[in-house]
């Protein structure tokens, strides 16, 4: 036992950095199942009230969803809690592999690996795939987890401007004698909702022979005409070297992720991926219960159009009462305040008003763009949505900010 | 040297074409760079000034704001 009294000012001053910046992140308590109601206990244990939930990932609601809730009870029943191995010692069950075949055609690759997480699976894909003479070049908007396992490779690594593809262009034609390039990108960006420009980034990088790395996370089981994914969406359905995505969003919402490629990436990948090798075997609970997600939308489109209706119904209608929303096609909708005080004060008045929303600013977006990110859900009924849209424009009314510019937004708070 | 690194830097990072920098403007801390682009401005002094930094050199901390880049880059 040695913790110094040095070294506990060292966390204590950091701690008290995070907190006087505003930055403290403070876990909201549900005591019942996710979905587009959601009970949370009150911060004094009082008692627990009724929200609205526009914030989850969980875009098909198949979080509680009774069929999802079945196969994971008969999973139990039939293949136990956990596996207690890594994959390659005794953590494989057939059901692991039939997922991989499954998830591995639906993306449209020629093969798939399983990892506990999507994180994981970006903290695998570059430090085993990118070697030394490589680069990988980056959108400047992608997910934390694809920057860290960017970190962990030995290849150089640059960026773009988010969705600039003569941006993109010029940097590939400056790379132009590395060995191997990538180019990375989410499908889906999570924080404005905007969809890769895919189409022109499989044309680049055909024309300046580099791989496509795609993090399909925010749209894997919703976007294109059969929720494949933002590249079916795109037209670039089995283009794309290699794809990433979790089971922890639209998929069931429990947890997990895979990278599904080119056939000895992926090989590659089961030898050599270190978050692959050293970390336990998804329970087989996640992966049955996967298996029927993929069923229930390969059987029917029902929630994937639900979603859609639900996300233009949504996306018309706040623009109408006056807010400012980042156009897109995705159920990621931001209504842009633009002002960090303000998105937070926003929030609060939202959650007191029964929705929970959560309000995002520097450094998880820029500076001057902090917004309110709303989610849709397929578990979104009309009245849902209705109620929500009243709450936001009467806490918008009494912010004063509906049909404000940013500047106008920007200036309130400097007065 | 310095307005040629202005001039790169504003195109190559700035979203917005309004913003105002200068040479002792706080570029990475005050989150204008991120710190992982590093690497342009490494591949860019290298190219136009002919001169190699070794990566230990760029930090988030020494290639703050232009003035202090000058400083290492003269030192190379």
């Amino acid at each position: 036992m040695a913790y110094s009294i040095a070294l506990q000012k060292r966390y204590r001053d950091i701690l008290n950095d995070i907190q006087d910046q505003g930055l403290n992140k403070e876990e909201v308590q549900i005591t019942g199942l996710q979905g587009a109601e959601i009970h949370i206990k009150s911060s004094d244990n009082s008692g627990e009230a009724r929200k609205i939930n526009m914030c989850s990932n969980n875009y098909l609601g198949l979080a509680a969803h009774p069929d999802i809730l079945k196969a994971a009870h008969e999973a139990l029943d039939r293949r136990g809690y956990g596996m207690a191995s890594v994959r390659f010692i005794c953590g494989t069950q057939d059901t692991h592999k039939e997922l991989e075949q499954r998830m591995s055609t639906f993306l449209g690759t020629e093969d798939c690996i399983l990892f506990s997480s999507c994180f994981d699976a970006n903290a695998a894909v570059f430090e085993t795939l990118m070697m030394e003479e490589d680069i990988m070049i980056s959108d400047r908007l992608v997910h934390a987890s694809i920057i860290d396992g960017m970190r962990l490779s030995r290849a150089s690594h640059d960026t773009y401007k988010h969705s600039d593809m003569l941006h993109l262009e010029k940097k590939l034609q400056m790379y132009h004698d590395r060995h191997g390039k990538i180019i990375v990108t989410d499908g889906v960006f999570s924080m404005d909702g905007d969809i890769a420009k895919l189409q022109t980034i499989v044309d680049l990088a055909e024309k300046h022979n580099a791989m496509v790395f795609l993090d399909d996370s925010h749209a894997t089981g919703f976007l294109g005409e059969n929720g494949r994914g933002s590249h079916e969406l795109c037209g670039v359905f089995g283009k794309i070297d290699l794809i990433t995505t979790t089971f922890g969003k639209a998929l069931g919402g429990a947890s997990g992720g895979c990278v599904a490629g080119r056939k000895d990436l992926v090989e590659l990948l089961r030898q050599r991926g270190r978050p692959y090798l050293f970390s336990n075997s998804l329970a087989p609970m996640m992966t049955i219960t996967t298996l029927q997600a993929l069923n229930l939308i390969e059987q029917d489109d029902s929630l994937r159009k639900k979603l859609k209706q639900n996300m233009q119904w949504w996306r018309k209608e706040l623009v109408a009462a006056g807010f400012i929303v980042v156009p897109g096609e995705s159920p990621i909708v931001p209504i842009m305040l633009y002002d960090a005080v303000l998105a937070q004060e926003f929030a609060k008045r939202l959650f007191a008003e029964g929705v929970h929303a959560v309000a995002f600013s520097f450094p998880v977006v820029p500076k001057n763009q902090a917004r309110i990110r709303t989610q849709l859900s397929a578990a979104h009924n009309p009245e849902h949505l209705e109620i929500a849209l009243a709450k936001f424009i009467k806490v918008g009314k009494e912010l004063d900010i509906l049909g404000k510019s940013k500047e106008e937004l920007l200036s309130m708070h400097n007065k | 040297m310095e307005d040629k690194l202005l001039e790169f830097i504003r195109e190559e990072f700035l979203e917005d074409p309004d913003q105002e920098i200068d040479i002792d403007t706080k570029l990475i801390s005050s989150g204008l760079i991120d710190s992982f682009s590093l690497v342009s401005l490494q591949s860019y002094i290298e190219q136009e000034f002919g001169k190699r930094i070794p990566a230990p050199r760029i930090t988030a901390e020494s290639f703050d704001s232009i003035r202090q880049m000058v400083e290492i880059i003269k030192q190379f």
